[in-house]
């Protein structure tokens, strides 16, 4: 066991140290250890003698995709790492991580499975190490990946994590340091902290903020300052770096080190400025909060959750998910979030698909657009853990109960994952008439919860609001247990509003005003539709009136140009505007609205054909002759978007019929990142009612030739950007060819030419969005 | 560095939008531009070194830059500027953001960070260039332009550290990740130089760019 109680050193640069010692530019550092392995012990050895407690093993970008030239094995290479690093005397020896090197999705094209493999063959590799320790990371989920592996794979070794910050706090992907530590210490590392990118003084704040948001020893290892662009050395002297190491003490760090441009002199120096000095004890209060990488909702107000991403009752999501449509998902997701929602419900459970997959898509889909916290809601605890292994921060598990069974198989999963739980007050006997009976519930599953190590802070508690139709009694006793639950157990709760109206005229009033009382009673966590303004508008209100929004600034600035605070109505149709002028002038909502009007009198294929998909050639043919451009185009498409939608509804709602004038595979191909030109053509295909299956970007060939099997696609429609995947082009062809013969193929991207199409074997070459519908009609006929 | 607008005339001419855009047009550019430039962190790296002629080229910083037009482009120039400009991830984030609302609104944001990555060249060379009184420069020149082979990037990524620096990779095909990143070599000269123009006998696009078929350049 590592002993925090007084400081622990760790070593100083290694690679301006090899590149002193004759490393060249192509030269991989991790190969040393094999080849000049006295070198890499004498490096260490001289760290040792500066003071060093711990030695990093020169293994920094040991992963098999950085050391896939290099002809050795990683297993190799950690090996040799390790031996040299033992051959020391060090205290301790750490098997160090870094980056991949590869960015995940979405930004990037390695998937979350793809770095957990890579970083469990690393830990594998070097097991026979005292800690294993990833520095310099920057992506909050490349850590939680590994992390995950350290912890599978680790023999329970003791893990630090230090990512590098910029000055604004935050790492090059965005994440910030409270999301940093509430998902790392949820997770179970053994120690936190920052290395790289900045020098001592600029790290000041952000090792601050740090000890305030966590109560793991805190890790310190700067640059020697900043680097100077021409000779590329460092501006602190070792003593200059010692020196600054001082204002780190007082804030409570206890594991120093340094990074670029540290040698052992500046070690050395750090080890005299600690010997003078005594760690100080920190206790920081932690509040109740959740996170992605990149924002961190404190639970120290009421938040709400919305709760629009739930199949429940809704025809059209249960057709989205039955598509696995999850560009619908994600309008939810955006439409949520503007109206107000500061964390999303995300229940996606529906008897006839694959919760699993759909968990995992669902989240990657949201994460990969938006900043807001997730929680997750599911009964299948395969789905929750599907889940919680790739969400990107802390989120909430909805929801474990007082039944044992629940008890057993959900909170440990909360733990293991480091998340938020919902504790609603039932169990094997139903749900308890009184306050009483639900506190004790309540009361049973925390406990339960801080057995396991989960922190209170961490469990919020549900007394479950009960239909006031049906029995009218229970609604005061929801808000006595409520009221009880926070002031006695001190927890935090939550609430499903909506359900009280169930069965009764006029629901918004009647859920408005409980949702009022629930927030006076103790309510932190209302789960609601926010699209509905009311609502929204009550919880401001509520939080203007408690005095939790300081001089109603967050009021005032909603409503304080507000023409009246009627709610703002909804794009109406001006009596002259038809279908097609909406359209042609690119007005999605105005589009959208006229055709729900046009819905109550005409048949919805009959809108499609004799209005919107004109409208749509109307838009097409004038682009081809120059009238209009790219953008109108693409303009009109988006409001004819707009009106499909509308169409969609009304088709799930109302019939089994849907529009499909044909089955389209489209895909960027392997290698290539860029989408925005396949999604242009997406949306106007989808436009013209064919049925598009978007695979996304950097598709693998066999995903291409699977997708169009199973769909038995007449049509397949492939995109690059770049001359370098032109090759993953004609790759996908010649499969789709030997696989699908029945299929045709149509290419198009910046860099393709009609010649070059014709050469790679593609039926078709389109130059634009609208030759590629011109195409469809011609395969299909119609 | 703080960029606290988009050039767009640049943005807009990307688009290739014919000419005053409409309203609503203008209104959903105002709200791409806000939310980009609150998502971006734009940086850069350089470092300068001595021009080295050796048996197989010229190479700078140990890296050697292969091809006939980058040995044109350094043509009379001693040192040269490598340089590394990012939006960082937040760009990608933005224009999937905006994506995903609205088709439009995600392809203006798109062009919108092609135009401030732009920007951020230019600035990043105006600060450059100021630490080199009297010197003269050439064009950005990047690899993947002419003969000088897009496989440099993975090397010229390692010179100037970028990985640990700005957080930028290269994707298995060698593409720069974050998306909205520029590669560039600038030559440096204490003689004046002529500029060259950025032609388009080096262009990968030159067979179907819409400015060529028009008779004019695309930086005109």
């Amino acid at each position: 066991m590592i002993d925090f109680s007084s400081f622990l050193v760790l070593d100083g640069g290694m690679g301006t140290l090899l590149q002193e010692k004759g490393l060249s530019l192509g030269g991989v550092p991790e190969v040393w250890n094999l080849e000049k392995s006295d070198i890499i012990t004498e490096i260490h050895r001289n760290y040792v003698k500066a003071g060093s407690d711990v030695v990093y093993t020169n293994t920094f970008g040991c992963n098999r995709l950085k050391m896939a030239r290099t002809g050795h094995s990683v297993q190799e290479l950690v090996q040799s790492a390790v031996q040299n690093a033992r051959n020391s005397g060090a205290k301790y020896v750490a098997l160090d991580i870094g980056p991949i090197g590869q960015m995940l999705e979405p930004t990037g094209t390695l998937s979350f499975e793809e770095a957990f493999d890579i970083f469990r063959e690393q830990i594998e590799a070097g097991i026979d190490t005292d800690l294993i320790v990833f520095e310099t990371m920057s992506d909050l989920l490349e850590v939680r990946a590994g992390v995950l592996a350290a912890k599978e794979f680790g023999n329970g070794k003791p893990i630090f994590v230090t990512m590098s910050f910029e000055e604004n706090g935050r790492t090059f992907t965005g994440c910030e340091i409270p999301a940093m530590a509430l998902t790392l210490e949820g997770l179970g590392v053994d120690a936190i902290g920052v290395n790289c990118s900045l020098g001592p003084e600029e790290l000041v704040p952000i090792v601050k903020m740090l000890c305030e948001w966590t109560t793991l020893p805190v890790i310190v290892k700067p640059n020697a300052g900043l680097p100077d662009p021409v000779t590329n050395t460092y501006n602190f002297t070792a003593e200059k770096f010692g020196e600054c190491m001082k204002p780190f003490v007082k804030m409570g760090a206890v594991i120093f080190g340094g990074c670029c441009g540290t040698t052992p002199e500046h070690i050395q120096k750090l080890t005299e400025t600690l010997s003078q000095l005594s760690p100080i004890e920190r206790k920081p209060v932690i509040p109740s909060a959740v996170c992605t990488a990149n924002h961190t909702v404190i639970i120290n107000q009421p938040r709400i959750i919305g709760e629009r991403i739930n199949p429940t009752g809704k025809k059209r999501f249960k057709q989205a998910l039955k598509e696995h449509d999850t560009d619908y998902i994600m309008n939810q997701a955006i439409q949520q979030i503007d109206a107000g929602a500061d964390i999303l419900d995300v229940n996606v459970g529906l008897p006839e698909i694959d919760e699993v997959e759909m968990m995992q898509s669902a989240v990657k889909a949201i994460q990969s657009i938006t900043d807001t916290p997730l929680q997750l809601d599911t009964t299948d605890p395969i789905a929750l853990e599907a889940g919680l292994r790739i969400y990107n921060g802390k989120p909430i598990v909805n929801s474990v109960n007082g039944e044992e069974k629940s008890l057993a198989t959900v909170l440990p999963l909360v733990k293991k994952y480091g998340a938020s739980v919902v504790g609603l007050t039932l169990d094997e006997n139903g749900i308890p008439k009184t306050a009483d009976g639900r506190f004790a519930i309540a009361e049973r599953i925390l406990n339960r919860a801080l057995a396991l190590g989960i922190r209170r802070e961490d469990v919020y508690i549900d007394c479950l609001t009960l239909t006031a139709s049906a029995e009218q009694e229970g609604v005061m006793e929801t808000l006595r247990a409520v009221t009880r639950v926070k002031q006695e157990l001190g927890l935090h709760t939550v609430l499903g509003v909506s359900n009280i109206s169930f069965g009764l005229p006029n629901r918004e009033l009647v859920t408005r005003n409980f949702l009022t009382m629930a927030l006076y009673a103790g309510l932190d966590l209302p789960i609601i539709n926010p699209n509905t303004e009311s609502m929204v508008s009550s919880v401001r209100t509520y939080k203007l009136l408690a005095n939790i929004d300081k001089n109603a600034v967050d009021f005032i600035n909603h409503y304080g140009n507000d023409t009246a605070s009627a709610p703002k109505p909804a794009p109406t149709s001006n009596n002259n505007m038809s279908l097609e002028s909406a359209i042609s002038a690119g007005l999605k909502s105005e589009a959208s609205t006229i055709t729900k009007q046009l819905l109550a009198t005409t048949d919805p294929m009959e809108i499609v054909n004799t209005q919107l998909i004109p409208a749509l050639d109307k838009a097409g043919s004038d682009f081809e002759k120059g009238k209009i451009f790219l953008p109108q185009l693409i303009s009109s498409a988006s409001a004819a978007q707009g009106a499909f939608e509308s169409i969609k509804t009304y088709l799930s709602e109302h019939s089994t019929e849907t529009v499909n004038r044909g089955t389209i595979v489209l895909a960027t191909v392997k290698g290539d990142i860029h989408d925005i030109g396949k999604n242009i053509v997406k949306v106007l295909l989808e436009n013209y009612g064919y049925q598009v299956i978007d695979l996304g970007k950097d598709v693998p060939l066999e995903t291409v030739a699977e997708a169009t099997e199973r769909y038995h696609a007449p049509l397949v429609g492939l995109s690059a950007l770049m001359t370098t995947t032109l090759p993953s082009m004609e790759g996908t062809i010649k499969l789709l060819n030997e696989r699908c013969p029945w299929c045709q193929t149509v290419v198009g991207g910046a860099v393709l030419t009609a010649d070059y199409a014709e050469k790679i074997g593609a039926d078709y070459y389109a130059n634009d969005a609208k030759e590629t519908v011109d195409i469809a009609k011609k395969v299909f006929g119609n | 560095m703080n960029i606290s607008h988009v050039d767009r005339v640049q943005a807009f001419r990307y688009l290739r939008l014919p000419s005053e855009p409409d309203a609503h047009f203008l209104e959903m550019a105002d709200v791409c531009e806000k939310q980009l430039l609150s998502m971006i962190s734009p940086k850069y790296v350089y470092r300068i070194f001595p021009i080295v002629q050796t048996e197989n080229g010229i190479s700078g910083g140990g890296l050697l830059l292969r091809g006939n037009d980058i040995a044109n482009h350094l043509k009379g120039c001693s040192q040269v500027i490598f340089l590394c400009a990012t939006l960082s991830a937040g760009a990608d984030r933005a224009i999937r953001q905006s994506s995903a609302s609205d088709i439009l609104s995600g392809m203006i944001t798109d062009t919108m960070a092609n135009a401030v990555i732009e920007q951020v060249c230019d600035n990043a060379e105006q600060e450059i260039f100021a630490t080199l009184p009297s010197h003269y420069f050439t064009w950005r020149f990047s690899a993947g332009y002419g003969d000088f082979p897009l496989d440099t990037q993975a090397d010229f990524l390692k010179v100037l550290n970028a990985e640990k620096r700005l957080g930028v990779t290269l994707s298995e095909s060698d593409l720069l990740i974050p998306t909205k990143t520029v590669t560039a070599v600038i030559g440096v000269s204490e003689t004046p130089i002529s500029k060259g123009k950025k032609g388009c006998a080096i262009c990968n696009l030159s067979e179907k760019c819409p400015y060529r078929a028009k008779g004019v350049h695309c930086h005109d």
